[in-house]
């Protein structure tokens, strides 16, 4: 015999901001009276201790067995009270939660009578659907000790780094043959101005000699499966293409030579190449998109061509982290005059030209000495729509880019340490010194005689050639609202774009994890304040720069968030996940496939075959852990055999039959 | 649109500004200072002109001679950018702006220059005399016997003249600079209309006043007033000596004793305390430090009321030796005074710091004269209607 319901009905003033509105008294004594209710109350605040320890007590002094509430939006404080109703003995999956808040009181604060009707109905309908609650028990995965880190760069290597240390095994690939990132490109970093790579080198040591982690270099993902405990993910590897005895033979003997990415473009290195001294991992590459089948003569020996020979493999990893970092973004042709003036740059090319200049040399620029330099902040971020050119996918960058302006300052107090007869001028919107220690780069460029320039992002600076006869190559023509909005012209020899960030053409990898971007194109995160690191799809996590810009201090937080992320997902070996699933009733499911067709994630549900009586029979299975509960299936079964479990049809039903009646039946019922 | 130019603000440092490049443009300063306004939103905007080097605009501003130096900018100022001094090097680079002999600018930025030139143009007075002098009568005191007043004041004229030269072709300029060149078209009339304000301001000073008004601290009030005072009563000083040098020699310079009744000792007696006063009162003031305005010296700051006090001190001697019929005493110390007296007259009145005595009421007397010709070309409301 199924046990009696018996139904407490709770109504929460939420400290006035139902009660204003809604008269909850009158609703919970029309509560009282609906069917199996047998106890309906009010709170002054009902996540307070005092207001969940009312429930508890009812749950084991009245023997209440169903809960309904009717409180704030069940985002807020659904979790609170599943834990109350846990703490009672009952079920969690045995109470209903009720927006009255965001759904009632907030948006008909003008309707009183209104909004306390509609609490009612609102009310009696997740009575409704409680009668037909059911006990549902979390979805509990094994899930794979091991997870997998995408991208070398120093988010990646930190999550690594954390994961492994926990005793996780843990996979680390890397696209490009050496691992080390964007901060291997960087020298002094802010705020401390330690050298980056003396940093990254401690890192790698680190990751490099770590038992529990295996590293791939010029490895990608080509395809991913599974779910969170249980991915199984495809990895390319391409060959290095030498061997260490051959390395340095092969290195010199090689003969082209192509733009060195890594001194983005100021130099030239061979394409089999190492990028830096202290590089990991140590052995040369061959940079097989730029190698293209060249014969190279070994000591006047034959000549050999070298072959790429790529290999697949697979693993099986618990959880993802993407770190798949930022690009630095490339002005257009012609944006402050790009690539049309020689004597316009990028901030990170000035970082790579100051490391490749010897100690004690003058600054000079395409072999003219440097007297004036103008850095523009802001160049490819908060950008104005329908002000400036919008990029190839039709788009703005209109967020901000956060580290440009310390690090332009920090390029500022740099070149005044190093050329003290340098004019400096900084042309900005805002300062954005934010972080701990970044402002000191402000004082100190002020102190040290930089010149600053407000623009406003409406008018943004004109870089122009100087006529023939100038003291100068290159004018900058800049309305300054510090000079009361006048326009100022200002002689430089060089002038310096502080770049924002843009996101990493990881279209493919996107696609595969079927991760969401946020407007500006990076990887977004669930709720940038609860969940700051996870994305939608369980189990894969962000790390770094591939979420937005941040500073290399703030990807490193990043990274062992993420760490702690993966960790708590897959420390205990099993995951476990809300119950809200699609269930395929046997009894009632004759195999149409409609479901299947219906379904858009992959390996959510599919058709199986089974033996029974004899006869061969196909029915839909549901692999819970693809399933998002999305409900699609549902509608297209000809048969109900389906449901979503604690949303099913029949309580949809019941709820809907509720919210139909008419007021004056309700309240005399 | 203006040029850029970096080197202005290293150019105003030679001339003894401290701390510009620090500010950072909150605009603190000209939000204090009781004499800014929206026409004239200085020191911000001197500031600002120095920090991008617009040399232009800096030198057709009379915005550094509107000030004071009462020093609120620079104790308001957040960040010690030291407005008020900024405003200060701005008056001596203008006046180095606006003498077309270039030798204010020598003066400002050369020590070696301006003292050099103190001690030739001294040597110069006692080698004239020196060989000019008559009898030296050693019996009695016969000043007008060894410096033959009618000498001596034909070089008074003399000297007199060259300054009104030097001082008017500066003045020129200083018009030229800052009157001309913005284009905006200012009728005669208000030159004549305005010009009682030159005279006013010349006297009284009578803006400076508004710099104690609103202050609130008594202490800084009182400290204030103090100094346009003592301020005031120098110029009356000085302004008394020159006239009755020029125009009064013959009365002024006599070997005649004169009762202490009469005019001619106690206008002298009060020219020598309030000179002594004002110029002991600067000294000691820049040794202290402990008002804004004299927290910074250039030498320049030191050099003219050093000389100012040793002339004032070396009359005073000489006539009490006078007094005293001590004929060679006096002779000599009169020659010591004319070898002091003469280089700053000579060279701190068109070229020197006491060029502000002419500089900064005509300014006052400019931008009158600007806002008055603005006033008229801004047409009226309903001027158009009542026209139609």
């Amino acid at each position: 015999m199924p046990e009696k319901l018996k139904i407490g009905v709770y109504t929460c003033y939420c400290g006035g901001n139902i009660s204003h509105t809604v008269k909850c008294e009158q609703v919970a004594k029309v509560m009282e009276s609906q069917p199996d209710v047998v106890i309906s109350r009010t709170n002054m605040s009902l996540c307070s201790d005092a207001g969940q320890s009312q429930i508890e007590q009812d749950i084991k002094e009245l023997g209440v067995n169903r809960v309904v509430i009717g409180a704030c939006a069940p985002s807020l404080h659904e979790q609170t009270f599943r834990g109350t109703v846990m703490r009672a003995g009952l079920n969690p999956f045995l109470y209903h939660h009720i927006g009255l808040r965001e759904q009632d009181s907030w948006v008909h604060t003008c309707d009183c009578d209104g909004a306390t009707c509609k609490a009612m109905h609102l009310m009696a309908a997740g009575i409704a659907k409680a009668r037909h609650l059911q006990p549902l028990e979390p979805i509990r995965l094994e899930a794979e000790k091991q997870a997998l880190v995408i991208g070398g760069g120093v988010a990646g290597l930190r999550a690594a780094l954390d994961i492994a240390r926990q005793g996780l095994r843990v996979v680390l690939i890397e696209k490009s043959p050496f691992i080390g990132g964007r901060m291997a490109q960087l020298e002094a970093v802010f705020p401390t101005g330690e050298k980056a790579r003396d940093l990254l080198c401690d890192l790698v040591k680190k990751v490099a000699g770590h038992p529990n982690i295996k590293l791939y270099t010029q490895a990608e993902v080509t395809g991913v499966t599974g779910y969170v405990g249980n991915y199984g993910v495809r990895i390319l590897q391409h060959s290095r293409g030498v061997s260490a005895e051959d390395a340095q033979a092969l290195m010199t003997a090689c003969k082209k030579e192509v733009p060195d990415e890594f001194n983005y473009g100021l130099s030239q290195r061979k394409v089999i190449y190492q990028p830096f001294e202290g590089c990991y991992p140590q052995l040369p590459a061959v940079d097989w998109e730029n190698y293209q089948g060249e014969p190279i003569s070994l000591n006047g020996g034959q000549p050999i061509v070298l072959e790429d020979a790529p290999q697949t493999f697979d693993v099986s990893v618990g959880a993802i982290v993407v770190a798949t970092g930022f690009d630095p973004y490339e002005p257009r042709q012609g944006e402050y005059s790009y690539g049309e003036l020689k004597e316009v740059v990028t901030l990170p090319q000035l970082i790579r030209h100051l490391a490749l200049m010897k100690s004690g040399e003058a600054l000079t620029w395409n072999g003219h000495p440097v007297r004036d330099v103008a850095l523009i902040h802001c160049v490819g971020s908060r950008e104005i729509e329908g002000v400036d050119e919008p990029h190839e996918d039709g788009q703005v960058n209109n967020y901000c880019s956060r580290v440009c302006c310390t690090a332009s300052l920090h390029m500022a107090v740099e070149l005044h340490e190093k050329f003290p007869a340098l004019n400096i001028y900084e042309l900005y919107q805002d300062i954005r010194t934010y972080g701990r220690g970044h402002e000191d780069y402000y004082r100190g460029a002020l102190d040290g005689g930089v010149r600053f320039v407000r623009y406003s992002g409406e008018e943004r600076p004109q870089v122009t050639p100087a006529p023939t006869g100038d003291t100068h190559p290159v004018l900058l023509r800049v309305k300054d609202s510090l000079t009361y909005n006048e326009e100022l012209e200002i002689p430089v020899d060089l002038v310096v774009l502080a770049v924002g960030m843009v996101p990493r053409q990881i279209d493919d990898l996107v696609n595969m994890l079927k991760v969401s971007r946020g407007t500006d194109r990076f990887l977004l995160e669930v709720h940038p304040k609860l969940r700051p690191v996870e994305t939608a799809v369980n189990g894969v996590i962000l790390a770094g720069t591939a979420q937005g810009p941040m500073n290399i201090q703030e990807s490193l937080s990043a990274a062992s968030a993420a760490a702690a992320k993966v960790l708590t997902l897959l420390g205990r070996g099993k995951v476990e996940l809300p119950p809200f699933v699609a269930a395929v009733d046997a009894e009632k499911c004759n195999g149409t496939g409609a479901c299947v067709e219906a379904c858009q994630y992959d390996g959510a549900i599919a058709l199986q075959t089974f033996t029974e009586n004899g006869k061969e029979i196909k029915r839909a299975v549901v692999t819970p852990a693809n399933c998002v509960g999305c409900g699609a299936c549902v509608a297209a079964c000809p048969n109900r055999a389906i449901d979503v479990q604690g949303w099913t049809l029949s309580q949809y039903e019941a709820m809907v039959d509720a919210i139909g009646m008419n007021i004056v039946d309700l309240v005399e019922a | 649109m203006s040029r850029v130019d970096p080197t202005l603000l290293h150019e105003l440092k030679e001339y003894g500004a401290v701390g510009i490049e620090k500010c950072f443009n909150c605009g603190n300063c000209t939000a204090i200072c009781p004499l800014a306004s929206d026409e004239y939103p200085f020191p911000r905007s001197v500031i600002r002109r120095a920090q991008i080097g617009d040399k232009e605009r800096m030198k057709s501003q009379l915005d550094p001679w509107l000030c004071y130096y009462c020093g609120d900018c620079s104790a308001t100022c957040p960040k010690g950018a030291e407005p008020g001094e900024t405003m200060m090097a701005s008056r001596r680079w203008l006046t180095g702006q606006y003498d077309w002999t270039g030798l204010a600018r020598k003066f400002y930025t050369s020590l070696a220059w301006e003292l050099g030139s103190i001690i030739l143009v001294g040597l110069l007075v006692v080698w004239i005399i020196a060989m000019f002098h008559g009898p030296l009568v050693t019996e009695r005191v016969e000043l007008n016997t060894f410096a033959p007043l009618h000498i001596v004041h034909l070089a008074d004229w003399v000297m007199a003249g060259a300054l009104v030269f030097f001082i008017a072709t500066n003045v020129l300029r200083m018009y030229w600079l800052t009157m001309r060149r913005d284009g905006q078209k200012i009728p005669f009339k208000f030159y004549v209309t305005e010009a009682w304000q030159l005279v006013l301001h010349a006297l009284t000073q009578k803006r400076w006043a508004t710099c104690a008004a609103d202050e609130k601290d008594e202490k800084t009030r009182n400290a204030k007033r103090t100094a346009r005072t003592i301020h005031l009563l120098l110029v009356s000083g000085y302004g008394l000596m020159l006239v009755l040098i020029i125009f009064f020699l013959s009365w002024f310079q006599t070997d005649n004793i004169y009762p202490l009744w009469h005019p001619q000792r106690w206008l002298g007696y009060y020219a020598t305390v309030v000179l002594l006063l004002g110029a002991g009162w600067a000294l000691w003031g820049r040794v202290k430090k402990e008002v804004e305005m004299h927290r910074f010296s250039h030498p320049s700051d030191w050099i003219f009321p050093i000389l100012l006090l040793v002339v004032t001190l070396t009359g005073i001697l000489q006539h009490a030796f006078r007094y005293w019929d001590m004929p060679l005493a006096t002779y000599y110390t009169y020659v010591v005074h004319l070898a002091f007296t003469a280089p700053m007259l000579i060279l701190e009145v068109p070229f020197g710091k006491w060029a502000h005595l002419y500089y900064r009421p005509l300014a006052v007397y400019f931008q009158a004269v600007k806002e008055k010709a603005k006033a008229e070309q801004q047409v009226p409301e309903g001027a158009l209607a009542a026209a139609d």
